[in-house]
């Protein structure tokens, strides 16, 4: 690694790390089952960014490329099919408040 | 031929969603016959399976490949899934959430074929999502708030392993430049022991551990087990989670990371803590589902406790262990759904003495349970001795001697569950309770006779199949 791109390395991972940590503050804080979702998505943008930087870093970009299209489509799904459960839960309580569904225990 | 495993449920997928009217209802059959071909390919035609020079392998480049792990998982997949959609057929009322019902599994079995055959790690994380999303749809699919909220549980703890695991794969990729199992293997181990291998490894350990519900990251399980529809617990306890958390773990342990003390150390305490917590843990529920899915983290543990001890014999014993789990956890569950079914209740407190009312799941889940307990001749006997034998020739005394004194605890809670159930005197409330119907009794008889099967043919398979299984490793 060349100390410029060493530099842009460190830069990019930065900013990715902050990326990571306003996903985590946000899925450990909230109550809201639609944020703790928005938590998620943005935890996997970060982990999105981080694969194409390492694409970037180590040439593969193609390969970066391909696996963050790939991420993105399977991200849509899976936040589609949470955002029903959501919709589902919103139904029966007429909330989205993590703290009235605390049916299961143990 | 190899490909068709992965695009044939695809495909079917496809075309039943066409507006075809009447025809989609045959989308179970086909379903179930699907099972039945890739149960067959495994048993009677593995030249089929092996070889990746099809014509459809090389226009996708799918890098598939098979070994005999693939191939007991192959089975298993075809063995649960046709029981699974047999009970479904029986529990599920309305005909348009039957169609669902059979898109959604064949969708499963795409993820779950994928997720055996393909040698790419990233590859594996998208079929990993790809059972994980069919699933969560599965668990949520009776709509009340409990299959809700054990959806949501089991959505986001598999988001934030699915986020472990990518952070790990970008690790990986940035040390390797690829993500193909044979390149990370010599990336790492070039690599040694540099605080970036050992966090990338660290990371998708735990995202395998909570994919898997290994004890401390077993919150959504219980809870998505007991929640979902009955025949949608048989898929979850007996193959999905199997396959997308201990098969990948198997794999990774054995074909990317090589041997290594410290990771085996690692499997073998998580193994142990969950082999102790599950047991413990199900001695205390009076829910019949909730019981069975702690047995079922409590039998995980045993499979990575076989793994963890890293001798032919213990990783032999965990495919076994994780090929037999599959098969008497899947009759065990059977045997809740014929009692949900014709009882419309799982609370353990209210039954009793309905074995004279239900003769077949009486005895098929007799047998389930003396196996999962390790009763020679059955099948379970012969894998938990396994593994407990390798552990003790590998100088690992102490987890032996739990494991076997943990193998009296599931006697006691399993004991605990019969009794209950099935023995004692009939109350009045049930005294018009039927046997279920034969789309569960049948299922439940197949899983029965494979149980006793395999226990009772275990000394004519040992040489010639089971010690092969784990020597491919080497």
């Amino acid at each position: 690694m060349s100390s410029e791109l060493a530099q842009f390395f460190w830069v990019f991972s930065i900013a990715i790390a902050l990326v990571m940590i306003a996903g985590f503050y946000c899925l450990l804080l909230t109550y809201n089952l639609i944020r703790a979702l928005i938590g998620l998505e943005l935890l996997t943008k970060g982990m999105t960014l981080f694969i194409i930087l390492a694409g970037y870093v180590t040439g593969h970009t193609g390969l970066a490329q391909a696996m963050a299209i790939t991420l993105i489509v399977i991200e849509v799904v899976l936040m589609v099919v949470a955002v029903g459960v959501v919709l589902g839960i919103f139904r029966h309580n007429r909330s989205i408040d993590a703290r009235l569904i605390r049916n299961i225990k143990g | 031929m190899l490909s068709l495993l992965l695009l044939l449920p695809l495909l079917i997928v496809m075309i039943l969603n066409l507006p075809l009217g009447r025809f989609r209802s045959l989308g179970f059959w086909v379903a179930l016959v699907l099972s039945l071909v890739q149960a067959y390919t495994v048993l009677f035609a593995p030249a089929a399976l092996s070889g990746n020079h099809d014509v459809l392998g090389r226009l996708f480049s799918l890098g598939l490949a098979t070994d005999n792990l693939s191939r007991v998982l192959l089975l298993s997949i075809s063995i649960v899934t046709f029981a699974s959609l047999l009970v479904g057929r029986q529990t599920i009322r309305e005909e348009k959430q039957r169609i669902n019902f059979a898109n959604l599994v064949l969708i499963a079995m795409t993820g779950m074929n994928g997720t055996v055959l393909l040698t790419d790690l990233f590859s594996l994380y998208v079929f990993l999502e790809v059972s994980a999303v069919a699933s969560f749809i599965l668990i949520a699919m009776k709509r009340d708030l409990n299959a809700l909220e054990g959806a949501f549980k089991y959505i986001v703890l598999s988001a934030v392993a699915t986020i472990l695991m990518l952070s790990s794969l970008a690790v990986l990729l940035l040390i390797s430049g690829s993500t193909s199992f044979a390149a990370v293997g010599s990336a790492i181990k070039a690599e040694g022991r540099s605080p970036l291998v050992v966090f990338a490894v660290a990371m998708f350990l735990c995202g395998l551990f909570i994919k898997g519900g290994l004890v401390p990251f077993h919150g959504w399980l219980p809870g998505a087990y007991s929640a979902a529809p009955p025949a949608v617990s048989i898929l979850l306890a007996g193959i999905i989670t199997k396959v997308s958390g201990i098969y990948a773990l198997i794999r990774l342990a054995t074909s990317v990371l090589g041997p290594s003390n410290s990771i085996n150390a690692l499997l073998m305490i998580v193994g142990t803590i969950s082999i102790l917590v599950g047991a413990l843990a199900a001695l205390g529920q009076t829910d019949l589902k909730r019981m069975l899915a702690y047995s079922s983290i409590s039998q995980v543990g045993y499979i990575i406790l076989g793994l963890g001890c890293g001798t032919d014999l213990g990783i032999a014993g965990a495919i076994f262990h994780l090929f037999n789990h599959s098969i008497f956890k899947s009759l065990l569950f059977v045997n809740s759904a014929a009692i949900e079914e014709q009882l419309g209740t799982t609370d353990m407190s209210q039954m009793g003495g309905l074995g004279s009312r239900m003769p077949v799941t009486n005895v098929t889940s007799l047998i389930a349970f003396l196996s999962t307990a390790g009763l020679p001749p059955l099948s379970g006997f012969w894998s938990k001795l396994m593994i407990v034998v390798a552990l003790w020739q590998s100088s690992h005394g102490g987890y032996a001697v739990l494991a076997v004194l943990a193998s009296v605890l599931t006697l006691a809670y399993l004991l605990t569950m019969q009794r209950r159930v099935f023995f004692g005197i009939l109350t009045d409330r049930w005294a018009n309770v039927q046997e279920a119907g034969f789309g569960i009794t049948l299922p439940a008889t197949v899983l029965a006779l494979i149980t006793v099967g395999v226990g009772v043919a275990f000394p004519l398979m040992f040489n010639s199949f089971l010690l092969p299984v784990a020597s491919f490793l080497k």
